[in-house]
């Protein structure tokens, strides 16, 4: 081995031995430094891929138009080009509206922020959310969207916030089968790619009365959730020797998740 | 080092953050395109074992900085008898030296490379990629428990290599054009040295 390369192999030794020594506030330091730096181009990237949904949106309507201009007048064509952008409108107002009225009905302080990207392909189920603590975001605070809840924040920088999926092995959230006192620690599952999620709950009793269809809610126990968020409905129960196990359908569409409500209890800023 | 492997070093930072914007194809077992491991595998072949280090430290840093997720804060991690799993994941640092036994991996057929055989090196990017990614797997299911090896798991492997490595001529492109602009010889200079002591 020469020489410059022994030393390199030294020094990549003794720096990951200091990487792994970091201790998890450090760790937790570079990786919201890491954020703050990536924000710029996650807000920037956002905005571009919605022009370009947008454009090539408009270049399908206009194809679509093309084919029915051999068909029909061009007054109708007019016409229907116009209805058209009304109801895109139409649906936008409703949506926007939902979202409103979402917000007002909730019991809880919280604040609507936008997804703005899901993270690649690994094997976490993070997500990008366009708010962090200059909105009084901390980590570890609930998640909730139209159907119940999604997740925690996990690291928040200044603009934005990384936040854990309900989906991700790592978000656990104590939660009850609503109607029974059964009571457990509910997780996402690995190794459903590209198939529809599914949450595990464990610690259930053996024999437990856990009929599909009954609905899975937030206990509040453990400080880290508010009570009574829905989480989804039991798909299927499996009695153990020691415990019940019991597979979870989350009632949040994780596929279509476009705008999220960050619940402001907490205001911890990290370190 | 030379200015050649500052460019090195630069293009595994843009890697990242064109990495931002790939996306996951659902229809793929939520395959995806890895830009970082695809330019730093791609970057390990063309230069020798130290800058190659230093190329798997950056990349393996940024990479663990994206995605490991470091277990909250004692007063935040809720009440441990309720919580009694720390909820703990991979150390943070364990994708660089997952990075530098890739990396030595591509240097193994730096020889093949070196004589302009760059589609052997494209294809072994794609085998590496595949087997980084089942290291990884592998690292996580190990840190959780729980051994789930599903067929959507090999396809969404099988896939995400496979696309990655369909992105290596342009990045090998890329570093051709960088070794030229800063007169860098990426090609025979083992061969040469190799042929002479021959002759």
């Amino acid at each position: 081995m020469k020489p410059i390369n022994f030393i390199a192999l030294v020094l990549f030794i003794c720096g990951v031995t200091w990487v792994l020594t970091l201790s998890e506030r450090s760790v937790r330091r570079i990786q919201q430094a890491y954020y703050a730096t990536m924000a710029p181009f996650l807000k920037g990237g956002s905005s571009i891929e919605t022009r370009a949904r947008n454009f090539l949106e408009e270049i399908e309507h206009s194809k679509d138009l093309e084919n029915q201009l051999r068909a029909i007048e061009e007054e109708y064509i007019k016409l229907r080009s116009i209805e058209g952008r009304l109801r895109e409108l139409e649906t936008e107002n409703a949506e926007l509206r939902r979202a409103l009225e979402f917000k007002e009905k909730s019991r809880l302080n919280v604040i609507a922020a936008r997804v703005i990207k899901r993270q690649p392909a690994t094997w976490w189920e993070t997500a990008i959310i366009d708010k962090g603590q200059s909105d009084s975001i901390g980590a570890g605070v609930p998640i909730i969207a139209p159907g119940g809840l999604a997740g925690k924040v996990d690291i928040a920088s200044e603009d934005t916030c990384s936040m854990i999926l309900l989906t991700d092995e790592r978000c656990q959230v104590s939660v009850q089968v609503a109607g029974t006192p059964e009571v457990g620690i509910l997780h996402g599952t690995r190794g459903r790619y590209g198939e529809e999620p599914r949450l595990i709950l464990r610690h259930l009793s053996r024999e437990a009365a856990i009929l599909p269809g009954m609905k899975v809610i937030t206990t509040g126990k453990g400080g880290l959730f508010p009570s009574n968020l829905l989480i989804g409905t039991v798909k299927e129960y499996t009695p153990g020797p020691v415990e019940g196990v019991a597979l979870v359908q989350p009632s949040v569409n994780f596929d279509e998740l476009g705008v999220v409500f960050i619940i402001a209890q907490k205001n911890e800023h990290e370190g | 080092m030379g200015w050649n492997h500052l460019s090195l070093l630069s293009l595994v930072i843009t890697a990242c953050i064109f990495q931002q914007f790939t996306p996951s194809f659902q229809s793929l077992c939520d395959a995806g395109i890895l830009l970082v491991p695809l330019v730093f595998l791609c970057a390990a072949v063309t230069v020798g074992a130290g800058p190659m280090l230093l190329l798997a430290f950056t990349a393996g840093f940024l990479w663990d900085a994206q995605h490991v997720i470091t277990p909250l804060p004692p007063e935040l991690a809720g009440n441990p008898e309720v919580y009694d799993d720390p909820g703990g994941d991979v150390k943070f640092g364990y994708s660089i030296m997952l990075y530098a036994l890739m990396g030595f991996f591509m240097q193994g057929l730096q020889p093949l490379f070196r004589e302009g055989k760059w589609h052997v090196s494209a294809l072994l990017a794609g085998i590496a990629i595949f087997l980084y990614l089942s290291a990884e797997y592998l690292c996580v299911t190990f840190v959780r428990g729980d051994l789930i090896i599903s067929r959507t798991l090999f396809l969404k492997i099988s896939f995400t290599a496979l696309l990655t490595m369909l992105l290596c001529p342009l990045v090998f492109w890329i570093l051709y054009r960088l070794a030229a602009l800063f007169h860098h010889t990426i090609s025979y200079e083992g061969l040469a040295s190799e042929r002479n002591a021959a002759d």
